[in-house]
């Protein structure tokens, strides 16, 4: 793969020229917050990128997959496919997120590609970037960290003096055109390595088990009714650990009319296992509902087996990049995977 | 930011998407109990529906959404094909205000069906109770249609009351052809007209005789799934050899959009047809 450099100093013309040329999304600061929060938005000027955030609050897979998504639109007429993807660059994203969209990509490609999802993906360039400051929850540095983020077109390094920036694709090298990068050389790029394994032991959570010994456990625990009940217990059912999950792609499909009556739109937004009708059936007539995971516990459990098990087979390692997004949102302080990892592993 | 996320005007995008249904004309509307109509519909495309017994679609009326059914009519018929809608919620309401000439959206067909090369050859019993008859309606208008393919051929059909019974007509001709499928019907409440069995529909096993070499197929109600279950096992029958066809919220359809899932299973995609064996440690597959 080859590594370019280019200085501190022409890095600012270089995002302006990228800005210039095509729709840039990247880190910013979330607009309400006093400044220590990020979301990934539309970057309109060089300044506003902040390449040393430290997590986003929602995870950038809503680029792709935003959390409401018009499918299609109705009207007297019949009916149209809404997939019109923009060509757009994402910059900035950390490598445990790129290891959520290697799983996105594979579980909306499963059986039956979903193009609402797979076009938006095609049509953007992913850059990502070093790891400069390390979330107060983040524990990707312990947590399945054998699985390698793949589906990235380029990586930017910060490095003392610029950026090592590596491609991985032709959408990553048709960047450089941009700036003036050079050839990297091998002490720039021995910097960028070493400063990516440094950041792998700044995270201040850390799980010691390994990931297919956590799946194995975690699976045999299905039954520990009251260790589920125990964890559980202060749990809200507000779904906010889905919601701010960079691997969950659990959805609702919804019409909605428009203000002429006639015609309208079916959409997606994002939904969450967590909440209490997520599983429920209506039956009808005498049969009242059916609701599949009725218990508050048997929906923090299922999250936990999909987090931790579940789909490990398919997407060859835990559907868990270690992010800490849920611990942060919360509000009862019992999303903590590394908390519920050790508790599960206690037994 | 991307597509539709922001309000970006449609095309007629020449990218698949899963999610485009296809237009059927409803060719027969019928109300068939106080709660549940009966269509019987034809692609507008003229491609019609290529399905198995067992598999599902998506059916929808636009402004409303869409609601998975299973086929009630069998492959073999191949003019039009059939589906029974019970009016439950928002979804099943608009469907069964719709009559003939009207139009229904449909995706699919989806999911795994039934087993037929499993099922030719051997006996095969088909337990059914109240709107679990739609689906397995499929596998019995398609054995019928290929009787000589088939061994023994019974029919337990389990309703709350007389009056909740389908297909009626169908019932009329099951009872009088014995030989070509075996039927016992019960119903949990009598009334005065009903002359035949009362009791839950495990009181009908004791009506006939069950080979162990039979292939059952079970749908129904959840509650009921567990009780036939103990049933087979004591005639014998091996747990592969039993077919569970099971109602879930299959939202999308295409084993995405989570709310279907049983243990690790996607019930539209890995179902909504397993064998017993397939799903008996899952333990999220038996209310």
């Amino acid at each position: 793969m080859p590594a370019h450099f280019i200085h501190e100093t022409d890095f600012r013309e270089f995002l302006k020229s990228l800005i210039a040329s095509k729709p840039v999304i990247g880190p910013v600061v979330e607009p309400k917050s006093t400044g220590d929060k990020f979301i990934f938005d539309d970057v309109t000027s060089a300044e506003q990128l902040r390449l040393d955030y430290d997590v986003s609050l929602v995870p950038p897979k809503a680029v792709f997959f935003p959390p409401v998504q018009k499918l299609l639109e109705f009207g007297p007429n019949g009916v149209k496919s809404c997939i019109n993807p923009r060509e757009q660059v994402l910059l900035g994203v950390h490598f445990y997120d790129v290891k959520a969209f290697d799983q996105l990509d594979k579980l909306f490609n499963d059986k039956f590609p979903d193009n609402n999802y797979l076009a938006n993906r095609r049509a953007t360039t992913v850059i990502a970037s070093s790891v400069q400051t390390v979330s107060k929850h983040a524990f990707w540095g312990s947590f399945g960290k054998d699985v390698k983020a793949k589906g990235h077109d380029g990586f930017l390094t910060k490095v003392q003096g610029g950026y090592v920036y590596e491609t991985f694709s032709q959408k990553g090298e048709a960047l450089l055109k941009h700036g003036k990068f050079g050839n990297a050389s091998t002490d720039q790029v021995s910097a960028a390595k070493r400063e990516n394994d440094a950041a792998m032991d700044k995270c201040q959570e850390k799980v010691t088990f390994t990931p297919a010994e956590i799946s194995t456990k975690t699976r045999a625990s299905f039954s520990n009714n009251e260790m589920w009940k125990e964890l559980s217990k202060d749990c809200f059912s507000c779904g906010s650990c889905n919601i701010v999950c960079p691997t969950c792609y659990c959805f609702d499909v919804q019409d909605k009319w428009g203000l002429d009556q006639v015609s309208g739109e079916r959409y997606r937004t994002w939904d969450a296992c967590l909440t209490e009708d997520f599983a429920k059936v209506s039956l009808g007539g005498a049969g009242g509902h059916e609701n599949f995971r009725e218990a508050g516990a048997q929906r923090f459990r299922h999250r936990a087996m999909r987090k931790l098990t579940y789909l490990n087979e398919k997407l060859g390692g835990p559907a868990c990049i270690g992010c800490g997004r849920c611990t942060s949102a919360c509000v009862p302080n019992i999303a903590n995977p590394v908390k519920i990892i050790n508790r599960i592993m206690k037994g | 930011m991307s597509n539709c996320g922001n309000g970006c005007s449609c095309n007629d995008s020449a990218i698949d998407n899963v999610f485009l249904p296809r237009e059927a004309e409803i060719l027969r509307a019928e109300q068939v109990t106080a709660s549940e109509k009966h269509f019987t519909l034809k692609m507008k495309d003229g491609k019609g529906m290529d399905f198995q017994p067992g598999q599902i679609a998506e059916v929808g009326v636009f402004g409303y959404g869409e609601i998975p059914l299973g086929f009630a009519s069998s492959p073999t018929r191949t003019h039009s094909f059939d589906l029974v809608v019970r009016t439950v919620g928002r979804v099943s309401t608009a469907i069964n205000k719709l009559e003939k000439g009207q139009s229904l959206w449909v995706r699919g067909p989806l999911g795994s069906g039934f087993n037929l090369e499993e099922m030719r050859g051997h006996d095969v019993l088909i337990v059914a109770g109240g709107i679990g008859l739609c689906p397995t309606r499929s596998l019995i208008q398609y054995i019928l249609d290929r009787r000589s393919e088939f061994g023994k051929f019974t029919l337990f059909f389990g309703a709350r009351t007389p009056k909740d019974q389908l297909f009626t007509d169908d019932l009329v001709q099951w009872r009088k052809t014995k030989d070509v499928v075996e039927y016992h019907e019960t119903v949990d409440k009598g009334d005065d007209s009903w002359k035949g069995n009362v009791g839950v529909i495990t009181t009908l096993f004791a009506k006939t005789k069950i080979s162990p070499d039979t292939r059952v197929v079970v749908c129904g109600p959840p509650v009921m799934y567990k009780f036939v279950i103990r049933e087979l096992a004591k005639l014998g029958v091996p747990e592969n050899h039993v077919y569970l066809d099971l109602e879930r919220r299959m939202k999308c359809g295409i084993g995405k959009c989570g709310h279907c899932q049983i243990n690790d299973k996607y019930v539209c995609v890995d179902g909504p047809v397993f064998t017993y064996s397939d799903i008996k440690h899952l333990e999220e597959a038996f209310a």
